[in-house]
């Protein structure tokens, strides 16, 4: 009979569960070099592949737990000095910073932190992995490119862009975006701009690709994103890449800023050795060419060959304005002025 | 009384101990809530709770729950009505049709919403015709209402093939009209399915992150999503979260009113006849226009959704991925949806047989779990396995537990009814016979349950088998389901990759739902 089929089935799995439980326990003793845990706030879609390079190549085990930053940045902090996680990548600068406030990360060895080419923040307790420019993407079906501000700031000012602006006002980039936005103009006027694109009822997306499927949708003109969304659809399978384009603002401009995403070592990770082999393999030339070809990022080693379809690397970065990233740890600040704008 | 000599009987810890699993599971996490609520000074916390932002939550959560309900009600009322009461040819096909959207996930569900509109869309793709992509109210409202009714139609089928048929040619026979006999008769039977089957899809509404996010329509689950998953504080969360459960807290209560003083079993001896079919005659056509539409909607439209990845893609994953989140799935699903159907039977039994504050407050607690949203009850569980059963934390064990525990109320519903319409006297005579109280209920009344637990165990497997948030926070450490590889590519508008994740997580949705149609056909043929 299926009901009782049923249950035997389940309830053998149920016993193979509990006799499954005992293993991480017993299996890996503290201090050991075992099977590495990563914590990933980057997709699983996009580190997998680079993984299973890894894995091919050391013939290490990772374990990957995925999420957002703050998820696991959550959960990190919940699981304290009894987390078993050894490296953490993350998707902005602003969750390592926090991180690192939070005391979770540990210093790294300089022939680490020499690896990259620029970005390295001044704690030296993560390193960039890929970097990314903040840029206006647009419909040039709908919207001619001259008629795009010069700077982000006068975004405000684009009445004909009313109901047709989309932004992620709770996405990690678009916030380490507003906290740069407060370093370089100050809380007063990066607030005023919140409350002048408000004004313009943009449409709020809880992440970048939804935007941009949207603007092939035809529910938005224009959109505040990262490059790299923009190329995996110009340069990627999907359909209607002609209604999708890239706007820069003049140089300096915190509308180009760069962003970075980068990992570092857990102090509670056990397994620092091969934890410090993952990193180098994100650092290795291999590595870095497969984001650049698959995540269509840009490489932080210097001589790393830039894929075609990007603007070369120089040049997109003299087009952001200059910071270092462990300054934008303030996303307490951020997330306040959000909130004071009904955003979050 | 007829439940005298039970009520009499003293309480076995076989009752009682499932009773304190769940009432421990479920109140722990919530007791981390309120902990977490007041993780903050006065002030700023009277500036988190009267911002009117919270207002607006409300009224769109309250509004978007109601308008699923009234559509739910509309779409699988009729049809159950259809497939057990009607000569409707091929009723067994329908009723199939009704169960299927239970295959489908509410993100795919809203995913294939969303592909179908726009210039670029699938429906311009294949036929050259634009509409535009729902989004917001009426995107939310589509998609939950399409994955939802077979909560509804399950029950009220259930239900309805329980009704003894005298009960209503006695009410004919007394003069009442067929309209009366409807309204006076035949609905009030209803009601325990109808409250129950709502219940389910309100707290699905209420819980649900997935669709409300895709179509960017902010209720209090996607607030509380938004706070947890995109900025680092837990405080405002968790308050949004306390108020979500007092809503929820509201529902419960109108729903345990609604239900009180309920004696719906047969009394007299012998078993119940089947109905007798209305003949449909020339309505037999609108019928299956009716039943057919609604089936392409909810399960055609996603289904060829998913196909129109498949087919233009470039990137394929590979079996061996695939087969790997296949088996993680079934391993957890599986012993979670057993032990949902094992915790639900002795807490249903108490709730019916034994009503007393005590017992009914105690099953109103298993909904909480399920009204906790999924995310906040995954970090509360975090929390409490890291400090009090550390070696627990991030095995399969406290995943199924977590599973079981949330879902539960899912289990509650079917068996309740059944126990409603189980009549307590031959428990009772085998109790009289000398059969201990837990042997009388093996023998005389477990029978009758079978039925309806046959459909808690089919409620708990596919929503384990979905879920997302409990996933991603508790799975053992690379852990893959098919719903989160499925998620997780489809996040990054890998569509083609997420595209054999979605296929399998329906088929094998699919076939769980046809085994226990299968099971239950002798009543349905």
């Amino acid at each position: 009979m299926p009901l009782r089929l049923l249950c035997t089935l389940a309830l053998a799995l149920v016993l193979a569960a509990c006799g499954g439980n005992e293993q991480p326990a017993t299996d890996a003793p503290a201090g050991s070099d075992g099977d590495l845990v990563l914590y990933s706030g980057r997709s699983q879609a996009l580190v997998e592949p680079v993984l299973d390079r890894f894995r091919e190549t050391t013939g290490i085990e990772v374990r990957a737990r995925y999420g957002r930053d703050a998820e696991l940045l959550a959960a990190l902090a919940e699981e304290g000095a009894r987390s078993q996680a050894d490296v953490f990548w993350a998707n902005t600068a602003g969750a390592l910073g926090a991180a690192n406030n939070a005391g979770l990360l540990t210093g790294l060895p300089d022939s680490l932190l020499q690896r990259p080419g620029a970005y390295v923040p001044s704690s030296g307790r993560w390193v960039p992995v890929t970097v990314r420019f903040r840029v206006l993407a647009y419909n040039p079906a709908t919207v001619s490119e001259s008629d795009l501000p010069a700077s982000v700031m006068d975004l405000p000012t684009m009445e004909a862009f009313r109901g047709r602006i989309g932004w992620t006002p709770t996405y990690s980039s678009f916030q380490d975006f507003i906290t740069t936005m407060s370093l370089v103009h100050g809380e007063d006027t990066t607030r005023a701009w919140l409350r002048g694109v408000s004004a313009l009822e943009p449409k709020a997306y809880p992440s970048n690709t939804p935007m941009l499927e949207a603007m092939l949708a035809g529910e938005i003109d224009v959109a505040l994103t990262n490059h790299y969304y923009v190329h995996r659809i110009t340069e990627g399978e999907a359909e209607g890449a002609e209604s999708v384009a890239i706007h820069r603002f003049a140089p300096g401009d915190v509308g180009n800023l760069a962003l970075v995403t980068g990992a570092g070592l857990l102090a509670s990770g056990a397994n620092d050795a091969n934890a410090a082999r993952l990193l180098r393999f994100l650092l290795s030339e291999e590595a870095q060419a497969m984001l650049a070809e698959n995540v269509r990022e840009y490489p932080v080693l210097r001589d790393a060959p830039t894929p075609s379809f990007l603007l070369p690397f120089d040049e997109a970065a003299r087009l952001g304005p200059e910071i270092d990233f462990e300054r934008l740890r303030d996303i307490e600040g951020t997330l306040r002025l959000l909130r004071d704008e009904e955003l979050l | 009384m007829a439940t005298s000599t039970l009520r009499r009987a003293r309480t076995s810890w076989a009752l009682w101990a499932p009773m304190a699993v769940v009432v421990v599971g479920v109140l722990v996490p919530l007791g981390y809530l309120a902990v977490r609520a007041f993780d903050a000074e006065a002030g700023e916390l009277a500036a988190l709770i009267f911002r009117e932002r919270n207002l607006r939550l409300l009224g769109n959560t309250v509004g978007l729950t109601v308008a699923v309900l009234g559509l739910t009600t509309v779409l699988a009322g009729p049809l159950a009505w259809l497939v057990t009461r009607t000569d409707l040819r091929g009723r067994r096909g329908l009723t199939l049709l009704g169960v299927l959207p239970l295959a489908v996930p509410g993100y795919v569900m809203a995913y294939a919403l969303l592909a179908t509109g726009g210039p670029n869309g699938t429906l311009a793709g294949l036929t050259g015709l634009v509409v535009p992509r729902p989004s917001g109210f009426v995107g939310a409202w589509l998609a939950l209402s399409l994955y939802t009714f077979p909560y509804l139609f399950l029950n009220l089928r259930t239900a309805l093939l329980g009704l003894d048929p005298a009960l209503e040619e006695s009410a004919r026979s007394l003069g009442a009209g067929k309209r009366e006999t409807l309204r006076r008769v035949i609905l009030p039977q209803l009601r325990p399915a109808f409250l129950a089957g709502g219940l389910l899809i309100a707290l699905h509404v209420l819980g649900d992150f997935g669709v409300v996010s895709l179509m960017r329509f902010e209720t209090f689950s996607y607030a509380i999503y938004l706070q947890y998953s995109a900025s680092y504080d837990r405080v405002y969360a968790a308050w949004l979260a306390l108020m979500l459960l007092a809503l929820t807290g509201a529902l419960l209560w109108g729903e345990a009113r609604l239900l009180r003083g309920r004696r719906l079993h047969r009394a007299g001896t012998g078993t119940a006849r089947r109905a007798r079919l209305q003949r449909l005659g020339a309505w037999q056509v609108p019928a299956w226009a009716f039943g057919g539409g609604l089936g392409f909607a909810a399960v055609g439209l996603p289904v060829v959704t998913v196909l129109y990845w498949l087919g233009r893609s470039a990137e394929r994953e590979t079996w061996g991925h695939l087969l790997t989140a296949l088996g993680d799935s079934v391993l957890a699903s599986a012993p979670a949806a057993v032990l949902a159907g094992l915790l639900a039977l002795p807490i249903a039994y108490l709730g019916v047989r034994r009503p007393s504050p005590l017992t009914q407050g105690l099953e109103r607690i298993a909904y909480l779990g399920y009204a906790t949203p999924p995310l906040a009850f995954a970090l509360a569980l975090v929390f409490f396995s890291l400090r009090v059963v550390p070696f627990a934390y991030q095995t399969l064990g406290l995943l199924v537990a977590a599973y079981a525990l949330h879902f539960l109320a899912e289990a509650l519903g079917p068996v309740r009814s059944a126990l409603y319409q189980a009549p307590p006297q031959a428990e009772e005579a085998a109790r009289s016979l000398g059969r201990t109280p837990f042997r009388a209920f093996m023998e005389a009344t477990f029978p009758l349950l079978r039925r309806g637990l046959v459909v808690s165990i089919a409620f708990v497997f596919l929503s384990a088998l979905k879920e997302l948030p409990i996933t991603f926070l508790l799975s053992p450490l690379g852990f893959q389901t098919l719903a989160t590889r499925m998620w997780s590519a489809a996040n990054e508008a890998m569509f083609s990759v997420a595209a054999p994740y979605a296929l399998a997580l329906i088929l094998v949705s699919t076939a769980l739902v046809g085994l226990l149609l299968s099971e239950r056909t002798p009543d349905s043929a």
